[in-house]
């Protein structure tokens, strides 16, 4: 039996912005009556298993299927009129390919789909894909980003001559002579580093259930994603279809990341297949399928040079960096974004005269790039606050000191930076001074020198960075990919007893929005947040948005929410006064009701006065009554800059090689928070996806292109065990462009950790000689290194070369 | 189903007693998910390792990804469903919801199985055991901090309850 | 990721399920906890065309302890060892191993005969049984016998038992009042399969002093006589390594060094007493 649910939290207590307010989704998940998709039964549904290439690279010979099931298998042959997945950047140079949605002529990774088999069950079409037999003449395999830019090798798309989609170059106030500086800086510190590609590993992987609906002559593909209209436009374009005629339900998603901001290969196939049958088609996919086929994010590579000048004050920095692409160019992103993005990024939070940076995106045999959460900035923190400790270590000052002087200063904001980003808000120096209180520095120092009686090694390690989010049209429209986000709508209208139906674009999945966008119309309105009913996931229902990604959803869908609650208020007070007979400039909104002299009337008796006693509204009423649509664009849409000082401590074991963290600080400031509590969580949980890049997740890949993890006993995802007791501060600095001074910052958490724990760990293993100079810092890299070091004395001290 | 290796199975779920055909090879997740239409057991690896399928078989938790239905005849399965109205559940679902220990909610009814475990088995557990017990329960949302102080709220309130009756009792003696 | 097919039968003693077993021509199974063979079989890397449940035979749970030889039963669940619920006369060394099994709900259904019978290399009860120099036990349509724990596994997953034949369970000297253990396992974090594994006992009354380096690539590698190991504090000394080449661990590898970490951590924890490893 569904219980109805009665809140604590209602009437008086806090509802609005900056209340930590209990979620309403919680209750459905807790009583595990969650809608995820793999718990949608429809009657007649059938189960789809991929026979997926077992090899990184070959051309197809032939595909013999089983005696028996030639009807239950279906290739891309018998896909007429379906067209590939195209995703194309405008950027100059972009080099196009077609990803076809079932495999044919070539495979280009481990895992491609190549032909698709259904039955009754899951279990009964993964039988018939194990008969199906794929002949292959294999090629030599793309494996490695640095050596697929060698002119000997092999081609992942024959017609472009090379393997890289993309080449930027950024090349910032050029008139300052770096050829002066790199002779003349007093301190150049130069890295070489390596990030691994991961999986981004949701709880829940994807999966959709498509069918085609008769009466509404509608493909219906229920689908777990985080931008159902993108899913839309591109699914109507593979197939052949107009967008009217497709609709996108994403119900509860159980995690995204930007895992599930793609159009898949698979997703089509289900489409059409639908289509076909006229039957409910399924896919479910599992994790095999998510860790072998879709490890697709992370991997960098960055030859990386600083220069400063005696007290560490940054000169220049200059960087060649690649980024591992993968396969194809995936629907809408494209393949470029995340290396194009170190271009305009990797200064940081920093002030310098010069920059320089090339990068490339480069075509491989593996999984195509997805944005990551936090993206390129993940890698590019890393990088460059790599080298702000080097310079740190070269000046004698302490790490904090060398980002003291070189950081934006609250006084200079709003900033533009050496690549013209416009940092909007904040105090970045004052995060790092609390953040080092905090973790409480001299006694870290002072406990280094002391030494441990369990012969470990303390380290202490920090990263600052600032996080771009809720970016809009002006820095999107020049990437020319398949979208553009534009302004971002919001629908909401009152039912005739005065409940507020809310509809956005954007959708939700772990980020609590169908509480924090109730909060923000209880902040306008006085509502009661559970009389507010927020309606996401569903393109027949919601307004066109380009979903949730970059930490766009509270500044955009917010905004957006705001504006109509606050036209809403408009509305209402015009036909409050009315009834009160009372002219509107003498009354007020207050508690969610109009208020005049000496009566008032409430949200819920004006809603109903609209629906069934019109004869008591004003002549001159708004037509458009209690439902208003309307569309919010930031005041000026070069995103929001949240911002965050990481700060931690570690013991390092330099026998077992094992990082252990000890104690984690954050220091962060996101603007005006909405729910402070909702806020930690994703800062938590962004923390501990960076705590695996930093030391413990790596899909590894043999050099035929095979992953080598398949399953979560080999790829290492945090546990209770590996994320510690996080402490996190809050500063609240609003963003002078969004309309309630918040700024976005699902992906802060994520960005900062792999630099602090790599540098942490370099900090407790100086002492060594030994430095690692790769993510992730693994037991294996860090023995190993000790190991070499130690055979260097050796033969140093028998006086041979090193 | 077309197998000839199906069985029938006895079996009690949630309290009810179910008969059921099922193959060999189903697991008991599936089993339940497909064919009972409890779907609030999610899976997650299938390998045993996530625990997102963790449900309780005669009392105790228990990974129904890797156990065959079958297996489980005779057996009392409790799924999240078949513990709506538990206190102690209820108790676990109030700490979760104060401390924010869910976001995307797929992980959440394995790990309110194993929560439940926890507060019952080792009512002296410490935050450091507490974090070793959840050791086999991923979340990818939250950063375990929110499920911990959840935990820990729960371990705390039945501490100071079992002590309470001799605190009253201390204080009329 | 779903298992291939396969027929099921839960038998009530041995010998039905050897009469089960032997017309599958090899192709069958035994199956207990399924928490090993579970995995295997959701990834089709073991497609076994029948499952002999042997979870319904009672006295594949027995266990007793007559003077001072202890047996187990093969289908008691690492949670009943883990708990205490038998008397395994090893001085709290099996429940201490227990307890880092894996998960608690793993643990509450996996056995201790089928983690002994997947004979993982890593994995916890195949390298305490060469500790604890047991005997395995088992039943075949040939009649009951005993395998030497030395013969028990032949390589990574691969034992000793016909695939008629059921492990019943396993048998070994009781630990003496004064014996010490200690258990060291390196793994990357709790649960998952260990990088090392060193385990010592010195039960000095019974004249026994027997260490372990265990998850290599082979079978657990048995030192009969770990004396030396007990009485160097000096973790470089070259005793170590000789015993780890000898456990054909290659010298200068990571895996040397870890394995080598475990082992002196192992003694060190013999050495402080405290019976247990850091």
């Amino acid at each position: 039996m569904i219980k109805r649910l009665h809140r604590q939290g209602g009437g008086d207590s806090a509802q609005g912005i900056g209340a930590s307010l209990t979620r309403k989704e919680d209750e459905r998940f807790m009583h595990g009556r969650g809608e995820y998709v793999p718990n949608i039964r429809m009657v007649g549904m059938v189960d789809v298993a991929f026979v997926r290439s077992p090899i990184a690279h070959g051309h197809i010979v032939g595909i013999e299927k089983p005696e028996g099931f030639e009807h239950a298998i279906y290739t891309l042959g018998d896909m007429e009129g379906v067209k590939p997945v195209v995703a194309n950047s405008g950027l100059p140079g972009f080099k196009s390919s077609e990803q076809p949605v079932l495999a044919s002529g070539k495979v280009r990774q481990v895992g491609e789909i190549i032909a698709m088999c259904v039955a009754a069950t899951r279990a009964q079409a993964e039988d018939i894909a194990a008969q199906v037999f794929v002949d292959f003449e294999e090629l030599p395999a793309v494996v490695d980003m640095i050596d697929a830019r060698r002119d000997d090798s092999a081609l992942v798309h024959e017609h472009w001559g090379d393997n890289v989609f993309l080449e930027t170059f950024v090349d910032a106030n050029p008139d300052v002579d770096l050829d002066a500086i790199r002779r003349d800086a007093p301190i150049r510190v130069h890295r070489k580093l390596r990030t691994a590609r991961q999986s981004m590993a949701p709880m829940e992987g994807r999966g959709c259930v498509a069918h085609w609906d008769r009466r509404l002559s509608q493909l219906i593909l229920h689908t777990s994603a985080q931008m159902p209209h993108i899913t839309r436009t591109g699914l109507a374009q593979c197939l052949g279809l107009d967008e009217g005629q497709v609709r996108v339900i994403a119900p509860d998603v159980g995690g995204g990341f930007g895992y599930k901001g793609i159009l898949l290969p698979e997703e089509v196939c289900c489409g059409w297949l639908a289509m076909q049958l006229e039957k409910p088609v399924r896919w479910i996919e599992d994790r095999r399928e998510q860790l072998t086929a879709n490890a697709n994010c992370r991997e960098h590579d960055y030859d990386i040079t600083g220069y400063a000048d005696r007290d560490g004050r940054l000169l220049a920095v200059e960087c060649e960096a690649h980024v591992d692409s993968g396969a194809y160019s995936s629907y809408p992103f494209s393949a470029c974004l995340e290396a194009a993005q170190i271009g305009s990024i990797l200064p940081g939070p920093y002030k310098m005269e010069r920059f320089r940076c090339r990068t490339w995106s480069v075509a491989t045999n593996k999984p195509p790039i997805l944005p990551y959460r936090g993206v390129a900035r993940t890698g590019v923190c890393y990088a460059i606050e790599t080298v702000m400790d080097a310079i740190a270590l070269e000046a004698g000052i302490e790490p904090y000191e060398v980002r003291l002087r070189n950081l934006v200063e609250p006084h200079e904001m709003p900033y533009d930076n050496i690549t013209r980003k416009h940092f909007d808000s904040g105090d970045y120096p004052e995060a790092v001074r609390r953040a080092m209180a905090a973790i409480d520095l001299s006694a870290v120092r002072a406990r280094q020198r002391r030494g441990e009686p369990d012969g470990r090694r303390i380290g202490f390690g920090m990263s600052v960075f600032c996080e771009q989010g809720a970016h809009g049209t002006s820095v999107y429209h020049g990437w020319g990919i398949p979208m553009v986000p534009g302004y971002e709508p919001a629908v909401i209208r009152l039912t005739p007893d005065g409940v507020l139906e809310v509809r956005v674009g954007v959708h939700s999945h772990g980020q609590s929005m169908e509480t924090t966008l109730a909060q923000i119309a209880h902040e306008v309105l006085g509502i009661d947040t559970d009389r507010v009913r927020i309606v996401l996931g569903d393109t027949g229902v919601t307004p066109y948005s380009t979903g949730t990604w970059g930490s766009r959803s509270i500044v955009m869908a917010g905004g957006a929410v705001g504006r109509a609650s606050k036209e809403l208020k408009e509305r209402l007070l015009k036909i409050g006064a009315h009834l009160l007979g009372e002219p509107s400039s003498e009354v007020r909104w207050e508690n969610g009701a109009v208020v005049g002299r000496q009566a008032s009337r409430s949200l819920r008796e004006i809603a109903r006065t609209w629906y069934l006693a019109p004869q008591l509204l004003p002549s001159d009423v708004d037509p458009r009554g209690l439902e208003v649509s309307t569309s919010y664009q930031a005041k000026r849409d070069s995103g929001t800059f949240s911002y965050a000082c990481h700060a931690v401590v570690v013991a390092v074991d330099p026998a077992l090689g094992q990082t252990e963290i000890l104690d984690y600080v954050i220091v962060e400031d996101g603007g005006v928070l909405i729910n402070p509590m909702v806020v930690d969580g994703q800062v938590y949980g962004g923390a501990a996806q960076g705590i695996g890049t930093a030391l413990y997740e790596a899909m590894p890949y043999s050099d035929d292109g095979q992953p080598l993890a398949s399953t979560l006993a080999d790829y290492i995802l945090p546990g209770a065990t590996e994320v510690p007791a996080i402490r996190i501060e809050h500063m609240e600095t609003p963003a002078p462009y969004t309309e309630f001074g918040q700024k976005g910052i699902g992906e802060s958490g994520a960005i900062g950790p792999p630099a602090a724990l790599a540098n942490a760990v370099n900090d407790a293993l100086r002492g060594l000689g030994v430095r690692i100079d790769q993510l992730p810092v693994t037991p294996r890299l860090v023995v190993e290194a000790l190991a070499k070091e130690r055979e260097r004395q050796a033969r140093a001290m028998k006086g041979m070369p090193a | 189903m077309s197998d000839a290796f199906i069985k029938t199975i006895e079996l009690v779920v949630n309290r009810a007693p179910v008969v059921d055909r099922v193959e060999p090879r189903t697991s008991l997740a599936d089993f339940l998910r497909e064919q009972r239409m409890l779907c609030g057991t999610n899976i997650g690896c299938e390998q045993g390792v996530c625990g997102a399928c963790t449900i309780d078989v005669d009392g105790v938790p228990t990974r129904s990804c890797i156990t065959p239905a079958i297996s489980c005849a005779g057996s009392a399965v409790r799924t999240i469903e078949g513990f709506d109205d538990d206190a102690i559940m209820n108790e676990l679902r109030a700490a979760f919801s104060a401390e924010h220990a869910l976001q995307c909610g797929y992980c959440t009814p394995g790990m309110l199985m194993t929560a439940r475990d926890i507060v019952t088995r080792l009512p002296d557990a410490d935050d450091a055991r507490v974090r070793l017990e959840l050791s086999g329960n991923l979340c990818r949302c939250t950063g375990y901090v929110g499920i911990v102080r959840a935990i820990r709220r729960v371990l705390d309130a039945r501490r100071a309850r079992a002590a309470a009756p001799l605190a009253a009792a201390a204080a009329t003696a | 990721m779903k298992a291939a097919t396969y027929d099921y039968a839960k038998p009530l003693t041995c010998d039905e399920a050897i009469a089960l077993i032997v017309p599958t021509g090899g192709m069958g199974k035994f199956v207990s906890g399924s928490q090993s063979l579970g995995p295997m079989m959701n990834l089709r890397l073991a497609q076994p065309e029948m499952l002999v449940d042997l979870r319904g035979i009672a006295a594949l749970r027995a266990c007793r302890i007559e003077g001072e030889t202890v047996t187990l039963g093969a289908c008691l669940t690492h949670a009943q060892i883990e708990d205490g619920k038998v008397e395994t006369g090893t001085r709290g060394l099996m429940e201490y191993v227990a307890r880092g099994i894996a998960y608690r709900a793993v643990r509450n259904r996996g056995t201790l005969g089928g983690s002994l019978a997947h004979a993982d290399p890593a994995a916890d009860w195949i390298n305490t049984m060469c500790a604890l120099d047991a005997q395995f036990l088992v039943a075949g349509p040939g009649g009951a016998r005993v395998i030497d724990g030395g013969d028990w596994m032949a390589g990574a997953f691969t034992t000793a038992l016909e695939a008629d034949e059921i492990l019943t369970g396993v048998r070994f000297a009781r630990l003496s009042p004064t014996a010490r253990w200690s258990y060291y396992k390196f793994n990357r974090k709790p649960g998952e399969f260990a990088e090392a594994i060193a385990v010592f006992i010195d039960d000095a009354a019974r004249g026994v002093c027997r260490a372990v380096i265990g998850a290599i690539d082979a079978p657990p590698f048995a030192i009969d006589d770990a004396r030396d190991l007990l009485r160097d504090a000096n973790p470089q000394t070259s005793c170590f390594d000789a015993h780890l080449e000898a456990a054909g661990i290659e010298a200068g590898s990571y895996e040397h060094e870890v394995h080598r970490v475990a082992l002196v951590r192992a003694a060190a924890a013999i050495r402080n007493q405290d019976g247990k490893a850091p």
